[in-house]
C-alpha cells in the first residue's frame, strides 16, 4: 500500500525471487560447506604429502571463486535487489530492524572475499600452515555470514517476542535460529560434498578421481544423519499452528515436502552409486545429476520455508502483499484504495469496476500470483468462478487455503476484484436474468361429489428434489423421486382403503430417462450397495404397481430426469396414479409433479455450465473439478478413481451412519466446508447448490410458505448456523475434521448461540414447531429445534387417527397446498384442485364434504381444523 | 496530482539518523574510489587496446590481473552504502527502483557477465590478441550501462514529481532521461572514473617501480597523463552540471553556500591533484585526489538535500533507540579490519620475500 507495485503480469507471482533464491541460496551454502572442504582437503594432501590431491584442491578453489565470488556473491546482491523490487515494505522492515546485522554481515563478507583471494592465490606463495590459516579464516567469516542472515530469514518465518518487544536480539535469536544454523550448516557440507564429487569425477588421474570421489562421497553420507536430526530439531520448534499449516493443513507444500523426502535417498544412494570404480564417462554426469538433485533437494526445503510462512512475509506481522496485520482491520473498514498510495483509483464506481479490480489485484495478490505465468497463475485459478462466486470464494478463501490471507478491503473493492478476476480475465458472467419460465398446462382430474365414492390423495415425499447428474465420474442421489399415496373411501366415517391396487406411470416424454444421462451406462454397474436414505440407485421403472402397507401405497425412487429431450428442462414431470380394486375397476385416478431437477449450481463454483438448456444439469469438467479440489484438500485420489471408470460415490466415505465411516456424513461435509464461503449470501447460499430460489430454473420451494415471503433459513436457519448443528453432532462422533470446520465458521461468523447436534434426514425443523397446537404461528422462524427422528418427520407423520398421513392433506414437503411458482399454480396443486376446486389443504375452509358425506363438528384429524384458511 | 502523496511512509530507526549518515557518507566513498578504479582502469585497457590493436601492454596485463579483485571490492563496498541509504532514503530508493525495476535488475545480470568476462581476460590474457579489445570493450561497456542505471535511480529518486508516470508505464520500463542533470552527472561521474583508473595505475606502477621494474616509469607517464587529461574534460562536464541544477533550488533549500564551499574546497583539491599528477608526483596526486572526491560526495549530499528539500529530511525519520546491536557491529568492523590488514600484511610479506628470493 505504501509503495508501487511492479506489475510484472506473467513473470509475477514471485517467479523472480523463486530462481535468483534458489540459485543464490544453492551456492551460498557452497561457499560456506566448501570453505571446510577446503582447508580439510588441504590438510588431508599435506599429512599425506599427496602432490595429486594437492593440485585438486587447487583446481577446486579456482573452481570454488569462480562459482562462489560471481555467480554466489552477485546473486546474493540480486536478492537484495528482488526482494527490494517485489516486496519493499517488508524489506524496509527487515533493513530498519536489522541494519547492524546486516552490516555485520557486510563485515564477514569483506572477510570472505580477501581471504579467498589470498587462499585461492597463494598455494605456492605462503607456508602451508598460513595458507591453511587463511583457509580457516575465509570457513570462520563464511559460517559467520551464514550465522548472521540465518538469524534474518528465521525471524521472517518465526519473529518469536520480537512481536512483542520490537527488540533486535529477540528477533534474531528467534525460536528457530539454532535447529536452522545446524541444518544449514550440515546442509552446507552436504553441498560442499556434491560439488566436491563434481570436480572430482573430472580429475585426469584415475587413481586420484576415485579416491577424491569416495572422499567427497563421505561429505554428504557423514553428516547426512545429523542434518536429518536437525531437520527434525527445526520442525520440532515451530509453533504448533505452524506446523499443522505446512505438513497438513497446506496443499501446496505437501508436493514439497514429499520432494524433500523423495531426494534424501536419491542423493545417499547416488553417492553410493559414485563410491563405485567406475570411468569418467559415467560418473562425471552422475555427478552433475546429484548436484541438480540437490539444487532441487534445497529448492524444496526452501519452498517449504517460504511456503509455510504464507500468507505472511514476516509471520504474524506483515502479509505477503506488504500490509502489516494489525492494519488489516482498518484498511478492511475504510477501503484498501483509499489507504493505498499508489492507486490510481481511490474509489469504484459502476464506471471503473474492472479497472479498479484490476487495481486491487495488483495491490493485494500480484506478489503471490502471477497472469498467464508459471506461478499461481491468477486466471487459470479464478478460471472456474463467475464473479459473484468468486466473490464468496475470496470472502472465505484463508479459512479453507492457510496460504492465503483474508481478503483485506471493503465489499465493493472484493466484489470488483472478482468482477475483473470472473469477467474481466475469464469472460464469465453471472446468470443475471431469470430464465423464462412457461407455464406447464395441466388439468386436474374431475371429481364428482355426487357420485365418486373415492379420493385418491398423493404426494411426493420429496418436495425439494435434486440430483446430481454427475456421472461417470461421481454421484451422491438416484435419478428418481418417491411418490406416496393414500385411497380414501368416502362416506359419514371415511375409510383409508388397504387393499386396492394402485398403478403409477410417469409422463409419457419422461419414461426414457437413460436417453438422457449416462447415470444407467455401465459406470453404474460399479455401484456396490445402497443407502439408508436414499434405497437403491436403480429405482423401479417409468410406470408400475405402488406397494400399499397399511394403506399408505409407496414407490420409492421412480426412475425420472427433469429431461423430456435432449435440450428442455422441465422439473416437474406429472405421474398419474389410477386406483383398481381386487376386480380391476377403476376407483379413482389422480396426477401428481414428481419433482426432479438438477439445477446445482456447483458449475458458478467449479467451472463448467449448465449442460442442458442453459438452465441445468452437470458438464463433465463440472464434475471433474470438484473431484480435483477434494483430492487437492483432502489428498484423494479420486480423479484417478474415476479416470478408471469406477465412479466416485460419495457416501462412500461420507456415509450418513457414522458407525460405517471415519468422515462426515455428507450433509455435514457439505455445509461444513461451504459455509464460510456462502453463509453471508443468506437465503441465495442454500439457492447455491439446491434448486429453492424463486428467480431460478426449477423454483421448489414453492409452497405456502414461499408465497407468503418465508425463505429457507426460516426454518433451517443460514448456512452457518445449519452446518454448526450438522458438525456438533459429528463432532460428538469424535471427527475432528468437523472440528476444525465449525472452528472456521465460528471464526468467521462469531459464536452462535443454542448449537444443537443433529443428524440429516432424520433431525429437521418441524411445522409444530412454529405451529404450536396447530394454532397460528406467533414466530416466523424455527432454528436448532429438530424432530427427534426419521418417524417424526413431517413426511412421515399422520394425524391423530393415525389414518391419514398429513402429506397426504398437505401436499409434498417444501410444496405445501396452496403451492405455487412460474410453472403454474395448478401443477403444484392438483389434488387438492381435483377434490375441492381451490388449491388449499384438503378440507380447508370446512371442506369436510371431500371425504365425509355429513357435516363434521369434531377436529378428528388435528385441533384448529375447523377454520377458515389464513393464509389468503 | 499531489507528488507528496506518493512518498511512501518510511521506517523508524534504530539509531540516531547522523550514525548512518556517517557511515553512508564513508562507505560511499570508498565504494566510489573502487568503483573508479574497476571502471577506470577497464576504460583504459579498452582504450590501449584499441590504440595498439590488441597488442600487449604492462597497462593492460595489469588491468587484467585486477579487474576481477576491483569487482569484488567495488561490489562489497557497494553492499554497505546500499544498506544505510535504504536505511535513510529506503521509502525514495525503492520507489524509483520499482519505477525502473527492469533496468535495475538487469544489473545483476549485466555485473555477472562482466565479472566472468574479467576473469576471461585474466585466465585467458596471453591467449587472447585481437579479442583483447573486444572483451574489454564488452567489460566496460557493461560497467558504464550499470553506471547509467545507477545515475538514473539516484536521480529519480529525487524526483517524486516524476513518479506519477508510473500511472501509464507500470512495468518498470520508466528511466529519468528527461532530468536535465542525468546526462552531465552521468558523464561527470564516469569521467572521473577514468581519471582515478589512470592514478590508479600510476599507484600500481610506482609500487613496480620500487619493486624494481624496468617498464613501470612509462606506466606512470602514462596513468598521470590519463588522470590529467581526464580531469580537465571532467571540468567541462562538471560544469555542464552544473548549470543543469534546476534554477534556484540550492538557494531555496538553503544550502546553496556550504554546496558552493564544499565545491571549491573539492575544486582545489583536484586543481592539486592535477597539478601534481602532470609532475608525476603520484603519492600527493593521489593525496590531494582522494580528499577532492570525499568532498564532491558531500557536495552531492548537499544537491541531495537540496532535492529532497521540499519532501523530506533525515532529521524527521523517527527513532525507536537499540544500541547494542551499532556497538557490536563497531567491533566486529574493527576487528574485520584489523584481520583484512593481517591478512594483506602476511600476502604482501610472503610477496615481497617471493621476489627477493
Amino acid at each position: 500500500m505504501n509503495y508501487p507495485v511492479w506489475q510484472l503480469e506473467a513473470a509475477g507471482g514471485g517467479l523472480l525471487i523463486a530462481l535468483i533464491a534458489v540459485f543464490h541460496v544453492y551456492i551460498a551454502h557452497f561457499a560456506v560447506g566448501g570453505g571446510l572442504f577446503l582447508v580439510l582437503t588441504e590438510l588431508k594432501a599435506l599429512r599425506e604429502n599427496n602432490g595429486s590431491m594437492m593440485e585438486f584442491v587447487r583446481r577446486h578453489a579456482r573452481f570454488f571463486v569462480l562459482v562462489t565470488m560471481v555467480a554466489g556473491g552477485i546473486t546474493g546482491v540480486g536478492i537484495w535487489f528482488t526482494i527490494a523490487l517485489l516486496n519493499p515494505a517488508a524489506t524496509s522492515v527487515l533493513i530498519h530492524t536489522f541494519v547492524f546485522g546486516w552490516a555485520i554481515e557486510w563485515v564477514f563478507f569483506l572477510i570472505e572475499i580477501v581471504a579467498l583471494f589470498i587462499y585461492a592465490s597463494t598455494f605456492d606463495k605462503l607456508p602451508p600452515r598460513q595458507h591453511l590459516l587463511i583457509g580457516w579464516i575465509y570457513f570462520g567469516a563464511a559460517w559467520l555470514s551464514l550465522f548472521m542472515i540465518n538469524g534474518i530469514i528465521g525471524f521472517m518465518l518465526t519473529p518469536g517476542q520480537w512481536l512483542e518487544n520490537g527488540n533486535f536480539w529477540s528477533g534474531f535469536f528467534n525460536p528457530t535460529f539454532w535447529p536452522s544454523l545446524c541444518f544449514r550448516t550440515f546442509f552446507s557440507i552436504l553441498i560442499a560434498g556434491l560439488f566436491g564429487l563434481v570436480t572430482a569425477t573430472w580429475s585426469r588421474n584415475p587413481a586420484i578421481r576415485i579416491q577424491l570421489t569416495r572422499y567427497s562421497a563421505l561429505w554428504l553420507l557423514i553428516p547426512f544423519t545429523l542434518f536429518l536430526m536437525s531437520g527434525f530439531w527445526y520442525k520440532g520448534v515451530l509453533p504448533a499452528e505452524l506446523q499443522q499449516t505446512i505438513f497438513e493443513r497446506m496443499p501446496a507444500t505437501a508436493q514439497f515436502v514429499q520432494g524433500f523426502i523423495f531426494f534424501s535417498p536419491v542423493l545417499l544412494a547416488g553417492c553410493l552409486l559414485l563410491a563405485i570404480r567406475m570411468p569418467g564417462i559415467l560418473s562425471r554426469p552422475l555427478a552433475l545429476t546429484l548436484l541438480v538433485a540437490g539444487l532441487l533437494y534445497m529448492g524444496c526445503f526452501e519452498y517449504i520455508r517460504e511456503g509455510g510462512r504464507r500468507p505472511f512475509i514476516i509471520y504474524d506481522y506483515m502479509y505477503s502483499n506488504g500490509i502489516l496485520t494489525k492494519d488489516a482491520p482498518k484498511v478492511s473498514t475504510e477501503g484498501l484504495l483509499k489507504h493505498a498510495r499508489w492507486s490510481k483509483y481511490s474509489t469504484i464506481t459502476p464506471d471503473n469496476q474492472l479497472a479498479a479490480g484490476k487495481e486491487v489485484f495488483t495491490l493485494l495478490c500480484s506478489s503471490c500470483h502471477s497472469v498467464d505465468g508459471p506461478t499461481l497463475d491468477i486466471r487459470a485459478l479464478s478460471r472456474n468462478y463467475t464473479p459473484a462466486s468468486l466473490d464468496n470464494m475470496i470472502r472465505g478463501m484463508h479459512h479453507v487455503y492457510p496460504s492465503m490471507p483474508p481478503f483485506i478491503g471493503t465489499d465493493e473493492e472484493r466484489k470488483a476484484l472478482a468482477w475483473y478476476l470472473a469477467y474481466g480475465l475469464n469472460g464469465r458472467m453471472d446468470r443475471v436474468a431469470a430464465p423464462n419460465i412457461a407455464e406447464k398446462t395441466t388439468e386436474p382430474h374431475v371429481f364428482n361429489p355426487d357420485q365418486d365414492e373415492y379420493v385418491l390423495l398423493a404426494w411426493s415425499s420429496d418436495g425439494m428434489h435434486t440430483f446430481a447428474d454427475a456421472l461417470p465420474y461421481w454421484s451422491f442421489r438416484q435419478p428418481g423421486n418417491t411418490v406416496r399415496a393414500q385411497l380414501v373411501r368416502r362416506g359419514e366415517t371415511p375409510e383409508v382403503v388397504e387393499n386396492a391396487t394402485i398403478l403409477y406411470q410417469v409422463e409419457s416424454s419422461f419414461q426414457i430417462p437413460g436417453a438422457y444421462t449416462v447415470f444407467w451406462d455401465a459406470a453404474l454397474q460399479k455401484f456396490k450397495w445402497t443407502y439408508p436414505v436414499h434405497q437403491g440407485y436403480t429405482g423401479p421403472e417409468s410406470y408400475g404397481e405402488m406397494i400399499g402397507q397399511a394403506g399408505l401405497y409407496l414407490t420409492t425412487d421412480i426412475r425420472v430426469v427433469p429431461y423430456p429431450d435432449q435440450n428442455t428442462f422441465d422439473p416437474y414431470p406429472l405421474l398419474t396414479l389410477e386406483a383398481e380394486n381386487q376386480a380391476g375397476d377403476l376407483l379413482a385416478t389422480t396426477t401428481v409433479p414428481l419433482p426432479v431437477s438438477t439445477e446445482m449450481g456447483c458449475n458458478s463454483c467449479h467451472g463448467g455450465q449448465w449442460r442442458v438448456a442453459d438452465r441445468a444439469g452437470f458438464m463433465q469438467s463440472t464434475a471433474l473439478n470438484i473431484l480435483s479440489i477434494h483430492d487437492k484438500l483432502s489428498n484423494t485420489q479420486l480423479v484417478e478413481q474415476a479416470a478408471q471408470g469406477k465412479p466416485v460415490i460419495c457416501q462412500d466415505c461420507h456415509a450418513e451412519e457414522h458407525t460405517y465411516r471415519s468422515q462426515m456424513n455428507l450433509s455435514a461435509s457439505m455445509h461444513g466446508f461451504h459455509a464460510v464461503f456462502l453463509s453471508h449470501e443468506g437465503t441465495d447460499a442454500c439457492a447455491a447448490c439446491h434448486p429453492s430460489s424463486s428467480t431460478g430454473a426449477t423454483q421448489m420451494l414453492r409452497g405456502i410458505h414461499n408465497v407468503i415471503g418465508l425463505e429457507c433459513t426460516n426454518c433451517h436457519g443460514n448456512l452457518a448456523e445449519h452446518a454448526l448443528d450438522l458438525l456438533k453432532q459429528e463432532e460428538n462422533n469424535g471427527l475432528s475434521q468437523a472440528t476444525e470446520y465449525s472452528r472456521r465458521i465460528v471464526v468467521e461468523f462469531g459464536e452462535i448461540a443454542d448449537i444443537t447436534p443433529r443428524s440429516p434426514w432424520s433431525n429437521q425443523p418441524d411445522c409444530l414447531h412454529c405451529h404450536v397446537e396447530f394454532a397460528a404461528p406467533e414466530t416466523d422462524s424455527t432454528l436448532h429445534e429438530y424432530t427427534e427422528d426419521m418417524d417424526s418427520l413431517y413426511r412421515n407423520r399422520t394425524d391423530e387417527s393415525g389414518a391419514l398421513y398429513c402429506a397426504a392433506c398437505h401436499g409434498s414437503p417444501h410444496a405445501l397446498y396452496p403451492a405455487s411458482n412460474d410453472y403454474g399454480t395448478v401443477l403444484h396443486n392438483l389434488v387438492p384442485l381435483q377434490y375441492q376446486d381451490e388449491p388449499l389443504p384438503m378440507g380447508s375452509n370446512f371442506g369436510c364434504a371431500v371425504c365425509h358425506t355429513t357435516e363434521m363438528e369434531d377436529e378428528m384429524h388435528h385441533p384448529n381444523i375447523l377454520g377458515e384458511f389464513r393464509n389468503l | 496530482m499531489d507528488p507528496a502523496t506518493l512518498i511512501p511512509a518510511p521506517d523508524a530507526l534504530p539509531v540516531h539518523w547522523s550514525w548512518f549518515y556517517l557511515l553512508l557518507l564513508v562507505t560511499f566513498f570508498l565504494h566510489i574510489v573502487l568503483m573508479n578504479i574497476m571502471l577506470g582502469t577497464a576504460f583504459i585497457a579498452t582504450a590501449t587496446h584499441l590504440w595498439n590493436t590488441g597488442g600487449d601492454s604492462p597497462v593492460c596485463e595489469s588491468a587484467a590481473k585486477g579487474l576481477p579483485y576491483s569487482i569484488a571490492l567495488t561490489v562489497n563496498f557497494g553492499v554497505a552504502p546500499l544498506l544505510f541509504v535504504q536505511v535513510l532514503f529506503g521509502h525514495l530508493v525503492y520507489t524509483s527502483s520499482i519505477l525502473m525495476a527492469v533496468y535495475w535488475l538487469w544489473i545483476i545480470g549485466i555485473l555477472i557477465a562482466a565479472y566472468y568476462l574479467a576473469y576471461i581476460y585474466k585466465y585467458r590474457y596471453h591467449c587472447l590478441v585481437g579479442g583483447r579489445f573486444l572483451l574489454t570493450g564488452a567489460i566496460t561497456l557493461l560497467l558504464l550501462l550499470i553506471g547509467f542505471f545507477f545515475t538514473n535511480n539516484f536521480t529519480l529518486m529525487l524526483n517524486p514529481a516524476q513518479w506519477s508516470r508510473y500511472f501509464d508505464n507500470p512495468g518498470g520500463f520508466i528511466l529519468n532521461t528527461g532530468d536535465p542533470t542525468l546526462l552531465p552527472r552521468y558523464l561527470h561521474f564516469m569521467t572521473s572514473a577514468v581519471a582515478v583508473g589512470g592514478l590508479s595505475l600510476a599507484v600500481w606502477f610506482s609500487w613496480k617501480q620500487k619493486k624494481g621494474s624496468h617498464e613501470a616509469s612509462h606506466m606512470i607517464t602514462r596513468g598521470c597523463q590519463w588522470f590529467a587529461g581526464a580531469t580537465l574534460i571532467n571540468a567541462g562536464f562538471g560544469a555542464w552540471f552544473l548549470g543543469s541544477i534546476p534554477h534556484g533550488m540550492l538557494s531555496a533549500s538553503g544550502s546553496v553556500t556550504w554546496f558552493t564551499i564544499l565545491l571549491m574546497i573539492s575544486i582545489l583539491f583536484i586543481c592539486f591533484a592535477v597539478i601534481f599528477a602532470l609532475r608525476e608526483q603520484v603519492y600527493p596526486a593521489v593525496i590531494s585526489a582522494l580528499p577532492a572526491i570525499f568532498f564532491m560526495i558531500l557536495v552531492r549530499d548537499q544537491l541531495r538535500s537540496a532535492y529532497l528539500h521540499p519532501w523530506f529530511s533525515p532529521s524527521d525519520l523517527p527513532v525507536h533507540p537499540q544500541y547494542s546491536p551499532l556497538f557490536l557491529f563497531l567491533a566486529v568492523l574493527l576487528g574485520g579490519l584489523v584481520l583484512v590488514g593481517w591478512m594483506l600484511k602476511l600476502v604482501l610479506t610472503a610477496e615481497t620475500k617471493g621476489v627477493q628470493s
